[in-house]
């Protein structure tokens, strides 16, 4: 820096390190301000929130630019805009970055980058998790092809982390171009509305190239992003409560692929009966209900962290506890689109079940699911190929499953919500269920249709035949009889029934054949 | 700003759970359809005032069809 120059010589080299050192910390008075005027934390205040108070080791403080084009050598500044080190949160050790928008408007040079990789790849050879916090104009061009191959090595390091170590992004800003595949690399995105942007072509390109007018916020802000494209897991509505989700989804995990998930002591009993739970599902198959409360019911002080949570609603994912012990759960919600399975909510579910697989996390599964959502719109997306992942991730995970069928399966869809044959360890059943290769009308449609049509009365037959047909696959009989299921539970029982289960499940070991790794549809 | 509520899926309008002049809540229910053999509620997508409803019961409706519009 500049004025490093004219610090006297008389001062010794420890004298300096300190001045420098205090001045980094210190920040640049007026970026700082504009920073707080939009409403953000600077990358140290939030290290400082986000961390047990005093546990954050900096490292590469110094480290700067080595570019000197285009005027880089006079601008360069310690830190090169990205502050990272060690810490611990609630006690457990942490790898952490965070870009730095008071530096250098915390654009990514080939310095920044390699700081970020080096901290993925620590964090990974330690075993910790590692959390990101993006904040960035983008990527610095005075540097040329040294800062894309740099952000390159970013890539590669989530890459290869990625099922080893929990990796938390949290976008409390712009992340924009090339950049926001870090983030996508990852395992989780946390978003704040109003101040995080996540795209890959920006405005300016989008007018150029398709004569369109749209704003960053409409291209990537919170809505798109938690509503349409699936990018962001969870939203809030400022960096405090942002940061607070970061340490509220680091309960549930463990520090690497080798660990056991944390246990965290609970006073909700474990053998507590779920007492007014069937008003919450109502026997009339045809009437939604909200399978979130089913869940809240059922885990310890009805806590439940939903992901995704307005995306792809017909389908729910997230963590709970279960005495203690992090579950994660996938879910129907008829409240949206019947609870039918879609690409969306396809593509929701494959990426939870291959990240809680991955983690040791064990699965519960809520099945209450009428089928494949219907149409031509679903086929041209490509329902086969994103329907074919969700079996695909259940076949392959080996951590505990067990799988409860709320009130009705029908046709493929039961497998991809993980039936026995799917590998569901335990599969059981609410005494009201309906099981069958398709509804009753459908059904007894296509079984009788000689019989309904030689009838004089062709509706009254019909209607024999699917009450015959009812009779027939009402209810949990046939499941039990053709060992489709180990048992019917009482949904009273659902709680304690899953807590005796996990708990034998523990020991599950499950060898699959050896090879490089399977080809999973994507 | 107006905000439309459109029909998830194809179907049938079973109820209208709310009506013109209506404080809505994000989340609210506003119609509810028929389809798959299940009521489908359809939501708000955001809060405000209903400001007209589009549909009847009885009538179907295509998926992305525009039901009501909240302001």
């Amino acid at each position: 820096m500049a004025d490093e120059t004219e610090t006297p010589d008389n001062k010794t080299p420890e004298q300096k390190l300190a001045a420098l050192e205090a001045r980094v910390l210190a920040g640049d008075a007026q970026a700082v301000d504009k920073q707080h005027g939009e409403g953000k934390l600077t990358a140290r205040e939030r290290i400082d929130r986000l961390v047990d108070p005093g546990s954050f080791t900096e490292e590469f403080m110094l480290a700067e630019t080595q570019c000197t084009d285009f005027g880089m050598a006079e601008r360069r500044q310690p830190t090169d805009g990205v502050v990272c080190g060690f810490a611990r949160i609630d006690g457990r050790p942490v790898y952490l970055f965070a870009q730095d928008r008071t530096v250098l408007a915390g654009a990514v040079g080939s310095a920044h980058a390699e700081k970020i990789a080096n901290g993925i790849r620590t964090a990974r050879s330690l075993g910790m998790p590692c959390i990101g916090l993006y904040d960035s104009v983008g990527a610095r061009i005075q540097e040329g092809l040294s800062v894309t191959a740099a952000i390159g090595e970013i890539f590669f390091e989530n890459s290869i982390a990625s099922g080893a170590i929990p990796q938390i992004s949290a976008v409390m800003g712009p992340c924009i171009g090339v950049a926001s595949y870090s983030p996508a690399l990852t395992d989780f995105i946390l978003m704040v509305r109003g101040t995080s942007q996540m795209f890959i072509t920006g405005p300016p390109v989008i007018k150029e190239v398709l004569g369109e007018e749209v704003t960053m916020e409409e291209l990537g802000g919170v809505r798109i992003h938690s509503e349409v494209s699936g990018v962001a897991d969870l939203v809030s509505a400022d960096d405090e409560a942002c940061l607070a989700q970061i340490r509220e989804l680091l309960e549930f995990l463990p520090a690497n692929c080798n660990e056991a998930p944390p246990r965290r002591d609970t006073d909700d009993d474990p053998e507590r009966r779920l007492d007014g739970i069937e008003e919450l599902v109502p026997d009339d198959k045809r009437k939604p209900y909200d399978i979130v409360k089913v869940i809240r019911a059922v885990v310890d002080g009805g806590e439940f962290l939903e992901l995704k949570r307005r995306f792809a609603r017909n389908l729910v994912i997230g963590f709970g506890r279960l005495d203690g012990h992090p579950v994660g759960f996938v879910a129907n919600q008829p409240m949206f689109l019947a609870g039918s399975l879609d690409v969306d909510a396809s593509d929701k579910a494959a990426r939870f079940i291959r990240f809680c697989d991955a983690f040791n996390i064990p699965i519960v599964t809520l099945m209450d699911v009428p089928g494949f959502f219907p149409g031509r719109q679903q086929e041209e997306q490509g329902i086969i190929r994103h329907g074919a992942k969700m079996l695909y991730a259940y076949a392959e995970a080996t951590v505990p499953k067990i799988t409860i069928v709320l009130r009705k399966g029908y046709g493929g869809a039961k497998q991809a919500m993980c039936t026995r044959e799917m590998g569901a360890d335990q599969l059981w059943l609410w005494p009201g269920v309906e099981l069958a290769v398709m509804g009753g009308g459908g059904a007894v449609n296509v079984l009788y249709r000689r019989e309904i049509a030689a009838s004089d009365d062709p509706e009254r037959t019909r209607r024999e035949k699917m009450a015959e047909f009812n009779e027939r696959f009402n209810g949990p009989f046939e499941a039990l009889s053709k060992q489709f299921s180990q048992t019917a539970i009482q949904p009273a029982d659902t709680r304690a029934r899953l807590i005796l289960a996990l708990a034998l499940l523990r020991q599950k070991k499950e060898n699959r054949p050896a090879k490089k790794h399977g080809v999973m549809p994507v | 700003m107006a905000t439309s509520v459109t029909a998830p899926m194809v179907g049938k309008i079973l109820r209208i759970e709310a009506n013109p002049g209506q404080a809505v809540e994000e989340d609210d229910v506003v119609i509810v359809m028929e389809a798959m053999k299940m009521e489908i509620p359809v939501v708000a997508p955001a809060n405000g005032t209903v400001k007209a409803i589009h549909v009847e019961v009885g009538q179907s409706v295509e998926a992305g069809e525009d039901l009501a519009e909240i302001e």
